[in-house]
C-alpha cells in the first residue's frame, strides 16, 4: 500500500511538474492569427438568419453581397462588377461577374444570386428575413444581369445589397457555411474556437487575404485576457476592456475607435411620468455624459446628443450635444414645473452581460439622485430583455447601445416613427413622422440630409431619450501584425491583416 | 438486486423531476429561442416563423414527451443555437469536465491519504496541530476564491501557467493536462482538507481499538500495524467521502470553469440558459447526474470490494 | 454534550467559532448603524484609492469605500444565509419528523422523493431555480431553502427513527399525548444537539452557495454590495487593486470557518 501510494504521489506530481512546463507560448506559425471573440456564434451560421452581432462580425469574412461595405462607408462591387441604379430609385441593375466561385469549387451562376435576395425578401414563400427586403417587387436573372425592381423608390437600397450571395445547391448552410468571401469555414468547437482559412480561388487577387489559418477563440473569461494575450495565445481581440488593455506589455498595440452605437437611457414614453417630455428633459439636464466616462472608460468615448454617431459624418451633428447641458436646478425647476417637486422613483432595466451598460446605469442611479429622483436597477438576462424590454416594451427605462444595422441613416431613425415595429421607446411625434416619410422620399442627397438632421433635431429637442455617448472601442493586436482597418459597421475584416515586415 | 433497482428508480424520478421541472420553467420565463435568434431584429412574423421552425409553438407537455421519447432511445435532439447534435456536441464536452474532476480526485487522494496519516501518527504534536489548523483554513475557502488566488499566485507570480490560455484536449493534450492541474487544485482543496481531518480522526479512533493493541503486544512494528491492520479499516469512511467529493467535484466544476475560462460543460450550460437552449441544458443536466450516480455506485462498489461483510444485495 | 458550560470547558472549536462569528456578527450590526461611508458613493477622485487611514479597505472601481462595501455585503450575504437555513430548517423538520415518526407508505415515497431531489447536485440546483425564476435576494434565498430541505430532512427524520421507539416515547404514548404532542415538544428538542450542529453546516454552506451565485452575478442587484459580486468585478482589477478581491474573500472566509468550527464544537 505504502510503495502504491508514495509511486502515485511522485507520479502525479512528476507529471504535474513536467506539463506545467509545456504552457507556455505556442509556436508562432507564419501565417496564423488567433482572435479573441468575447462570445461563441451562437444562432446558427446561415448568413440571412443570423442577428446577432458577434455572429455577422465573424462571418463577414465568409460571405460577400453583390457589394461589400468598405471602411469608409462606402460600397465597392463584390459577387457584382458594376450596378447601376435608374433615375426613379426603383431599379437596381447588377452586372454579376462570371469568374466567381463558391468555397465547395462550384462555380457562381446568376441563379444563385437570385436564389439569395429572393430567400431574404422571402420571395420564395417565407418571411422576409430583413425587413427592408419587403420592399422588392421582384427579380430578374437574365444571363450576367440580375435586375432588382422596387415598390417604392430607396436610394438607400444598396445598402442592403450587402446580403451574402449563397449557393442554392447547399441544403445545410446552418451548419456547413459556402460562401465567395476570402476565407472558408473549417470547423468548429461549441464555445471553445471556430476556426476559417484562407480561400485560393478567390475572384479578385488584389483584395484576397494575406494570413492563411485564422482562429476565433471564446473568451470565456475576459477578466484573464491580457495575461492570454501577453503570452501570446491571442494576436487579436477587439473591443478590450480598458482594465485589460492595461496590462498588456509593448508588444501590443492599442487602437482606439469608437463603437459606433447610441448609448443612452431608453426611455419608455408611453408610460407615467415619462409621458411628459418636461419630466423627460429634467433626466436630461440632471446628467453628465463626462462623468459617466470617466467612471465607465477612464473618459474615453465621444458625446452624443442624439440618435446618431459620429462616424456618420454626413448626418452627426455634434451641436445637439449641448442641447442639455447639466443644471441640476433646471431639472429640479423642470421636475416641479411638470408636478413631481418631490422626485419620484423608477427602474433602470439593464442587461447583465452588458457590463458598461450596468456600469453607466450605477452612474446614472448617483446622478438622478441629486434631482430627487430614485432611481432602482434592474438586472435582467440578455434573453429577458430582449422579450421584456425590447419586444415587449413592457419596462419604464433601459440602457443600452443601439447600433446600426446597416450602412444608412434610416436604419438608425426609421424606429422612432410611430408605426415601426421597433419602436421600443414608443415614441410618437406627427412631425418626426412627417420629417421622416420626407427624407426617405428624398432623390436628391441634400435634401435628404437635411430631412434626417430634422429629425435627429427633434429627437434632441423632445428629449426621446437621455442620450449619453458613442462607446470608446479598443483593439489590441500584437505587433506582429498590421493592417487592422476600422468599419463603421459591425465588423472584423481579416482579409486587410497581414503579417508586419 | 433490490439495492440496485432502488438505486435506478431514485435516478428515474431524479431525472423525470428535474428535466420537467426545466421544461416547464423555461416555458414560464421570459423569452425563448426564437427571441433570443433573432434578437433586436424581431419582428412577430418571423418570430413566428421561427418558433414553428423550431417547433416552438406545440404545447409544453407534448414536446415534453417528444424530448422524453427521444432520450429513451439516446436522442438528445438539436441544440438551437448551433443547429447540431446535441450528443455529438455535449459528448466533445464530457472529457474536460471529467477530467479536471478525476484530476481533482487524484490531487486529493495524493494530498490526504500521506497527510492524514502522517497528522494521526504525530497525534497532538505541533505538526498535527498545525495541519489541523491549516486544514480549517482551508475547508473555508469557496473554491471560485482559492481559482483567484492561484490564478494570482501561479498565473502572475510564478508564471507557470498562462491563465485562460487553455488549450483542448484533441490538439495538445499534454498542454491541456498542464492546464487542468491549476483549475483542478482549486477544486481539490477544500476536498482534501476535509478527507485529511476525517483520515486523521478514524485513524487515531482505529488506534485505541483493542486488536491494535493487540497487535502491538505481539511486537509488531508501528508501520506494520498501521499499514497491516488500521488503514485498511479507517479507508472504509474514507471512501464513503471520496464518492461524495467526486459527485461534488463534478458539479463544483461549473463554477470553477467560469474562473479558469474552460469550455466544458459548466459554460456549455450557462450559456444554454441563457440562449434559451434547453435540449442542451437537459442534456448536460442527464448527463451531470448521470456522472454523479456513477461515481456513487463505483463507491458502493469499492466499498464491498475493501469490506467483504457488506452486501450489496442487502 | 448536556449542560452549555461543560459545553465550553476545553472546546477550542466552539470557542475560536464563536468568537469569529461574534467578530463578524459585531462587524455586521456596526453596518447597520452607520458604515464609515455610503456603500454606493461613487467619487472618481478616489477610483482605486490604496488602503489608508481614511479607507482602510482601499476604493474600488468606482471610488466606493470598499469596508463600507465589505460590511454590507457581508450583511447580506448573512441575510440569504438566515433565510435559507430557516426555509432549510423549518420544512426538513416538518418533513423529516413526520417521515421518520409515521413511517409506511408516507414515509417511502416521501423519502423516494427526497432522495430523488438530494441525489441532483444542490448548487446545480439553486443555480437553475434561480437562472430560471430571475435574480434577486428573495429568490436566492427561495432557491437555496429549497435545494437544502432534502438534508435536514434526512438528518431529523435519522433521529426521529432512532427515538420514536424509546421507552420515554411509549410511555407518553400510553398516558395519551397527540402525535403532535409527541413529536414536536417531546422528541424534538432531543435530537437539538444534532440539529444545532447541522444547522451551524448549513449556515456553513448557505454562506458558500450565495457566495457562489452572486460571483455568477444572481442575487443582489447592484450596486447594492454582495460578497461573492464584489469578488468577480474585483477579478478585472486583480493586478491593479488586489486588496479588492482580498477583502471581500477574507470576509467570505471567516464567516465560513466560523460555522463550521461552531458546528464542530457542537457536535464534539
Amino acid at each position: 500500500m505504502k510503495k502504491k501510494l508514495i509511486s502515485l504521489f511522485l507520479m502525479t506530481s512528476v507529471l504535474a511538474i513536467a506539463l506545467c512546463g509545456c504552457a507556455g507560448d505556442k509556436k508562432g506559425d507564419d501565417s496564423s492569427i488567433t482572435i479573441g471573440i468575447p462570445q461563441d456564434l451562437e444562432d446558427g451560421l446561415d448568413p440571412h438568419k443570423v442577428e446577432a452581432a458577434g455572429t455577422k462580425e465573424v462571418l463577414f469574412n465568409i460571405f460577400e453581397g453583390l457589394v461589400k461595405p468598405t471602411s469608409d462607408g462606402d460600397f465597392i462591387p463584390a459577387v457584382a462588377s458594376a450596378y447601376e441604379i435608374s433615375e426613379d430609385g426603383r431599379t437596381y441593375t447588377f452586372t454579376v461577374r462570371d469568374n466567381v466561385k463558391f468555397h465547395d469549387g462550384s462555380k457562381l451562376k446568376t441563379s444563385d444570386v437570385k436564389y439569395s435576395i429572393d430567400r431574404c425578401a422571402g420571395l420564395d414563400g417565407g418571411t422576409p428575413l430583413v425587413a427592408a427586403f419587403s420592399n422588392i417587387e421582384e427579380t430578374v436573372a437574365d444571363g450576367q444581369t440580375f435586375t432588382v425592381k422596387l415598390k417604392e423608390p430607396d436610394t438607400e437600397f444598396i445598402a442592403y445589397m450587402t446580403a451574402a450571395i449563397i449557393p442554392e445547391a447547399n441544403k445545410t448552410p446552418d451548419t456547413n457555411p459556402i460562401g465567395t468571401g476570402p476565407y472558408k469555414f473549417v470547423s468548429r468547437s461549441p464555445q471553445e474556437n471556430f476556426i476559417i482559412k484562407k480561400f485560393d480561388d478567390y475572384y479578385n487577387k488584389d483584395l484576397a487575404a494575406h494570413i492563411e489559418n485564422v482562429t476565433f477563440k471564446v473568451i470565456g473569461n475576459p477578466d484573464t485576457l491580457a495575461m492570454e494575450m501577453n503570452s501570446g495565445a491571442i494576436d487579436l481581440f477587439a473591443r478590450i476592456p480598458t482594465a485589460q488593455a492595461e496590462l498588456l506589455d509593448d508588444r501590443f498595440e492599442i487602437m482606439e475607435e469608437t463603437m459606433n452605437l447610441v448609448q443612452a437611457l431608453y426611455i419608455n414614453n408611453a408610460v407615467e411620468p415619462f409621458d411628459d417630455v418636461r419630466v423627460r428633459q429634467a433626466l436630461c439636464y440632471a446628467i453628465d455624459p463626462k462623468e459617466i466616462m470617466l467612471f465607465v472608460s477612464d473618459g474615453k468615448g465621444t458625446e452624443i446628443g442624439s440618435s446618431m454617431f459620429p462616424a456618420f459624418s454626413k448626418y452627426y451633428m455634434p451641436e445637439l450635444n449641448d442641447t442639455y447641458n447639466q443644471d441640476l436646478d433646471k431639472a429640479k425647476a423642470l421636475l416641479e414645473e411638470a408636478g413631481y417637486p418631490d422626485g419620484f422613483t423608477f427602474d433602470i432595466t439593464v442587461a447583465s452581460n452588458y457590463t458598461q451598460h450596468v456600469d453607466t446605469a450605477q452612474v446614472l442611479k448617483q446622478e438622478f439622485e441629486k434631482i430627487g429622483v430614485t432611481a432602482n436597477i434592474k438586472l435582467v438576462e440578455w434573453d429577458s430583455w430582449l422579450s421584456d424590454v425590447y419586444n415587449g416594451r413592457n419596462y419604464t427605462t433601459t440602457v443600452v447601445g443601439v447600433d446600426a444595422s446597416s450602412l444608412t441613416a434610416s436604419a438608425l431613425l426609421e424606429r422612432f416613427t410611430s408605426a415601426s415595429s421597433k419602436n421600443f421607446i414608443n415614441y410618437s411625434n406627427p412631425d418626426y413622422d412627417a420629417a421622416f416619410a420626407n427624407a426617405k422620399k428624398a432623390t436628391d442627397d441634400d435634401e435628404k440630409t437635411g430631412y434626417y438632421k430634422e429629425c435627429l433635431k427633434i429627437l434632441s429637442e423632445d428629449a426621446a431619450n437621455v442620450y449619453i455617448q458613442d462607446l470608446p472601442e479598443f483593439v489590441a493586436l500584437n505587433k506582429k501584425y498590421t493592417g487592422y482597418e476600422f468599419y463603421p459597421l459591425y465588423v472584423q475584416d481579416i482579409s486587410k491583416i497581414r503579417l508586419a515586415e | 438486486m433490490k439495492y440496485a433497482a432502488k438505486k435506478i428508480v431514485t435516478m428515474v424520478i431524479t431525472l423525470i423531476l428535474v428535466t420537467f421541472f426545466v421544461f416547464l420553467a423555461f416555458n414560464f420565463i421570459s423569452g425563448d429561442a426564437a427571441v433570443s435568434m433573432l434578437g433586436t431584429n424581431a419582428s412577430p412574423e418571423r418570430l413566428a416563423a421561427l418558433r414553428h421552425e423550431l417547433g416552438l409553438d406545440e404545447p409544453v407537455l407534448l414536446r415534453y414527451v417528444k424530448w422524453f421519447a427521444g432520450f429513451l432511445r439516446g436522442d438528445f435532439g438539436i441544440s438551437y443555437s448551433y443547429r447540431i447534435g446535441v450528443a455529438g456536441m455535449i459528448g466533445e464536452k464530457i472529457p474536460v469536465t471529467l477530467t479536471m474532476a478525476l484530476y481533482a480526485f487524484v490531487i486529493m487522494i495524493v494530498i490526504s491519504i500521506p497527510l492524514g496519516i502522517f497528522a494521526a501518527m504525530h497525534q497532538e504534536g505541533w505538526i498535527d496541530r498545525g495541519v489541523s489548523v491549516i486544514n480549517q483554513v482551508i475547508m473555508a475557502i469557496p473554491p471560485f476564491f482559492s481559482g483567484i488566488l492561484i490564478t494570482l499566485l501561479f498565473g502572475r507570480i510564478f508564471r507557470l501557467f498562462t491563465p485562460g490560455g487553455y488549450v483542448s484536449y484533441r490538439t495538445d493534450f499534454a498542454g491541456f493536462l498542464g492546464y487542468m492541474f491549476f483549475p483542478a487544485l482549486a477544486i481539490a482543496l477544500p476536498k482534501a482538507a476535509m478527507a485529511v481531518r476525517l483520515l486523521r480522526g478514524t485513524l487515531i479512533r482505529e488506534y485505541n481499538m483493542d486488536y491494535v493493541r493487540t497487535a502491538f503486544s505481539r511486537g509488531n512494528s508501528t508501520k506494520d500495524v498501521l499499514y497491516h491492520h488500521m488503514l485498511k479499516n479507517a479507508l472504509l469512511p474514507a471512501v464513503t467521502f471520496f464518492g461524495m467529493a467526486l459527485a461534488d467535484m463534478i458539479a463544483g466544476s461549473i463554477i470553477v470553469e467560469q474562473v479558469f475560462s474552460i469550455p466544458g460543460l459548466g459554460r456549455i450550460l450557462l450559456t444554454s440558459i441563457s440562449n434559451r437552449d434547453y435540449p442542451v441544458v437537459m442534456a448536460v443536466i442527464v448527463i451531470i447526474s448521470l456522472l454523479v450516480l456513477i461515481s456513487n455506485t463505483l463507491v458502493d462498489i469499492i466499498y464491498s470490494l475493501i469490506d467483504p461483510r457488506i452486501n450489496l444485495n442487502e | 454534550m448536556s449542560k452549555p458550560g461543560i459545553l465550553f470547558k476545553k472546546n477550542t472549536n466552539l470557542i475560536a467559532g464563536a468568537v469569529l462569528i461574534g467578530f463578524m456578527l459585531i462587524f455586521m450590526l456596526a453596518g447597520i448603524i452607520r458604515t464609515p461611508y455610503d456603500p454606493n458613493a461613487m467619487d472618481a477622485s478616489l477610483k482605486f484609492a490604496r488602503m489608508s487611514g481614511s479607507h482602510p479597505f482601499g476604493c474600488d472601481n468606482f471610488g466606493r469605500d470598499i469596508l463600507s462595501r465589505v460590511m454590507d455585503g457581508s450583511l447580506s450575504t448573512f441575510k440569504v444565509a438566515l433565510g435559507t437555513v430557516f426555509i432549510g430548517t423549518f420544512f426538513g423538520i416538518l418533513i423529516g419528523a413526520s417521515t421518520g415518526y409515521f413511517g409506511g407508505a408516507f414515509d417511502e415515497i416521501l423519502m423516494r422523493i427526497n432522495d430523488a431531489v438530494f441525489a441532483f447536485p444542490s448548487i446545480l440546483l439553486a443555480l437553475l431555480f434561480i437562472s430560471l425564476m430571475g435574480g434577486g435576494t428573495y429568490q436566492v434565498m427561495i432557491a437555496l431553502g429549497i435545494a437544502f430541505i432534502p438534508s435536514f430532512a434526512r438528518i431529523v427524520r435519522a433521529e426521529f427513527l432512532k427515538q420514536k421507539n424509546m421507552d420515554y416515547v411509549k410511555s407518553l404514548r400510553l398516558l395519551g399525548a397527540s402525535h403532535f404532542r409527541i413529536m414536536f415538544i417531546h422528541i424534538l428538542p432531543n435530537t437539538l444537539t444534532v440539529l444545532l450542529s447541522s444547522i451551524m453546516i448549513g449556515f456553513n454552506n448557505a454562506v458558500l452557495a450565495e457566495a457562489s451565485m452572486s460571483f455568477l452575478g444572481i442575487g443582489v442587484q447592484p450596486p447594492d454590495p454582495s460578497l461573492g459580486r464584489m469578488l468577480s468585478e474585483a477579478q478585472a482589477y486583480l493586478y491593479k487593486a488586489p486588496y479588492y478581491a482580498i477583502f471581500p474573500g477574507l470576509a467570505i472566509i471567516l464567516l465560513i470557518l466560523g460555522f463550521s468550527l461552531l458546528s464542530d464544537g457542537i457536535s464534539k
